[in-house]
């Protein structure tokens, strides 16, 4: 059931990035722009009642998986796209963005819930990890967006300097804008990683005892806070532009790789469900 | 025949020299249409001027008031006029119109300078409706070139390519600092174009400080010491430089130290001086953006060969704006043929009604005699309405043979004229009189 909800929410994501890509490619379609945010809009309602259904179906134990992680990312992501269009109204980022969002959901469509019937221990059910598993996708979501808008940058740079003048040059927004944005995304980025951080330490103790075990998840999400938090810092000491959109990318390069890695190999982390 | 007759020179045909012996403006421009106006079988006038291109329209039998006017002013402007009559002056007008006769392709002022023009004439009284039917037409079809074709894309000036850069560098320059470094002229007008960027503030500076003062003046800029160049450089985000200096006058470490300094904010080095001030390898580092004045043009070389493709859609447009006009014309020379076949058919049922009548007398009551009015009426109708669809299709497409034709088929030229002060429809109206008088 929440199977084939999410598929049709994977199906209007692809629309809504398919209408931003058009118009990318052909500003004139002022209307692809607005056709891409509507369908976003109702991929990201179609989506949340995915997640719902599928909460009632397996209480909570898909978001332990690769699949059912990365869907949380994307509908947090897509959130966080409707969000930024209201704040910061920059169509031409929902062609580098959405794609994302649409990769990030595609692991779901093909089954989703838990590897093996399993529920989530009473120990540490609770409101930290409610807020622990939300703000780790929503700090790993604007991550995500930052490193589209990284690219971004980077592009525009290649083609300014490069005194190129072409195509993206006319479409892409000014080098400024997008430093700036970049710079916004890994600040709140790293603020809504943190918490997630801490709520991760919570919900470690209740469930090992202790809230540092050097579990390899929690090494790698670790360093990924501190190059985000160094990130930060380095902006007050002339780290920006060109280079800071290179880190930016790196930073997120990181995060997935260890995002995949911690999935992919069974039984490298006590995260995928051994919490005894 | 009176015709439409366009004489004139551009750019393309005469030297400054020439041209500005015979360009007018304002009143004195309004006062030689009025003259134009004036002369022997000229019902109707306009003149174009502007630095470019000065080219008078007239509708007139001849081409000859309008080389009067100009051979009037500058003697020697004989050999550098054209003269075009017809459908070629038609086109012509449209041309300028939609930019595609202009020195710089698909520039946006000529539109409003013929716009300008037509208002002069149009007050002075000197545009009839022929000139404002091809003015109008002109209009439309500048717009249609403008938003059909890419002609009025891209950057066509040095100054304006520097604008775009910085937009895209920077976005808007709110809170920022340009530095003119130098006293070119170059330099002075792109501070003028950045200052649109809603730039804060100026910086000028010069190793004469008269000339900057001067500068200064110009652009609305404060004169800073040459000494303190290094200190403006950390100041100003973007750097114009045009100096008359051999060498470089911002070198690597000095952009290099000035970065550092900068914390990395971005800054543009747009070098417009010919030996080039700014080192090239400036560009390389991080966050720092160079360009000279080959990048410059380069960029309008580019502007201006992609208008040149554009041009040649505009040119269609042209054309197919041109056939339409002489269609819309043709159309309207129809409607005296259609109104006086009309007139003819009313008068004969008008008198054939009178004469019955008159005939019947007392016999016939009201309802009888409106009934008798009714059938002549719709007699005519009925004859005329076949005739009268196929002449207006006829001259919709353009074919004028018909419409003479018809004329002569029912005799009605000679009259056509000798009837032209008739308000259309009289006829029909005086049987209506006729019927209420009895």
């Amino acid at each position: 059931m929440s199977v084939n909800i999410l598929r049709l929410a994977a199906l209007l994501y692809t629309v809504g990035a398919a209408s931003y890509i058009l118009f990318f490619a052909r500003p004139i379609h002022v209307r692809a722009a607005r056709v891409g945010l509507w369908t976003i809009g109702l991929a990201f309602v179609v989506h949340a009642a995915s997640i719902g259904v599928a909460c009632k179906q397996f209480g909570g134990a898909e978001f332990f998986n690769l699949r059912g992680g990365f869907g949380a990312l994307a509908w947090i992501g897509a959130g966080a796209f409707l969000l930024l269009q209201r704040l910061y109204p920059l169509p031409s980022a929902g062609a580098f963005v959405l794609p994302l969002v649409l990769i990030a959901v595609l692991p779901g469509v093909f089954g989703l819930g838990p590897d093996a019937p399993w529920s989530i221990p009473q120990s540490i059910r609770g409101p930290s990890l409610t807020v622990h598993i939300a703000t780790a996708a929503g700090g790993v979501a604007l991550f995500g967006f930052a490193f589209g808008v990284a690219l971004m940058y980077l592009l525009q740079e290649r083609e300014v300097k490069g005194k190129r003048f072409g195509a993206l040059f006319s479409r892409l927004p000014s080098l400024e804008t997008l430093d700036r944005l970049n710079q916004r995304l890994v600040r709140s980025g790293f603020v809504v990683y943190s918490v997630a951080l801490l709520t991760g330490a919570l919900v470690a103790k209740k469930a090992w005892g202790t809230s540092w075990s050097w579990d390899p998840q929690q090494v790698t999400s670790l360093v990924v806070w501190l190059l985000y938090g160094a990130l930060v810092q380095l902006r007050h000491i002339g780290v920006r532009g060109r280079r800071y959109a290179i880190l930016t990318l790196a930073g997120f390069i990181l995060v997935m790789g260890s995002m995949l890695a911690m999935g992919a190999v069974p039984q490298v982390t006590r995260h995928g469900g051994n919490f005894q | 025949m009176r015709e439409v007759f366009l004489v004139g020179l551009s750019h393309h045909s005469a030297s400054i020299a020439v041209r500005e012996q015979v360009a007018l403006e304002g009143e004195e421009l309004k006062a030689a249409m009025g003259d134009l106006r004036s002369r022997q079988n000229v019902q109707e006038a306009m003149v174009i001027s502007t630095c470019n291109r000065v080219e008078v329209v007239i509708v007139a039998e001849s081409a000859e008031p309008a080389r009067r006017f100009f051979l009037d002013r500058a003697a020697g402007a004989d050999g550098h006029l054209y003269e075009f009559h017809g459908s070629h002056a038609v086109r012509h007008l449209f041309r300028v119109a939609a930019s595609l006769d202009s020195m710089v392709l698909g520039e946006q002022q000529i539109l409003g300078q013929v716009k300008e023009a037509y208002g002069l004439a149009s007050s002075a009284g000197t545009a009839g409706s022929v000139i404002s039917r091809l003015c109008n037409r002109a209009f439309a079809t500048a717009k249609r070139v403008r938003s059909e074709t890419d002609i009025g894309r891209g950057a066509s000036s040095v100054s304006q390519v520097a604008v775009e850069l910085v937009e895209k560098i920077f976005g808007n320059l709110k809170g920022r600092a340009i530095l003119l470094v130098g006293a070119g002229k170059m330099g002075a007008l792109s501070a003028k174009a950045l200052a649109s960027l809603g730039a804060d503030r100026v910086l000028v500076t010069n190793r004469s400080r008269a000339r900057a003062t001067d500068l200064a003046a110009q652009t609305g800029g404060e004169v800073r010491d040459w000494a303190e160049l290094a200190k403006l450089l950390v100041e100003a985000d973007v750097v114009i430089v045009s100096t008359g200096a051999p060498h470089f006058v911002i070198t690597h470490e000095l952009a290099h130290a000035t970065m550092k300094s900068r914390r990395h904010r971005s800054a543009c080095y747009i070098d417009l001086a010919v030996p080039r001030n700014v080192d090239p390898r400036c560009a390389s580092l991080d966050n720092v953006f160079a360009y000279d004045m080959d990048d410059l043009q380069k960029v309008v070389h580019t502007t201006k060969s992609a208008r040149g493709e554009e041009a040649l859609r505009g040119e269609a447009i042209v054309e197919a704006e041109v056939m339409a006009f002489f269609a819309e014309r043709e159309a309207r020379a129809a409607i005296p043929v259609l109104a006086a076949l009309r007139r003819r058919a009313e008068d004969i049922a008008l008198a054939e009604v009178q004469r019955t009548l008159a005939q019947l007398g007392p016999k016939l009551d009201d309802k009888g005699r409106k009934s008798v009015e009714a059938m002549a009426r719709a007699i005519v109708n009925k004859l005329l309405h076949g005739p009268t669809a196929r002449l207006k299709e006829a001259a919709s497409s353009g074919d004028s043979a018909l419409p003479g034709a018809a004329a002569e088929l029912f005799g009605i030229e000679n009259e056509s004229a000798a009837e032209a002060d008739r308000p259309a429809g009289a006829a029909a109206a005086s049987i209506v009189v006729l019927s209420e008088k009895r």
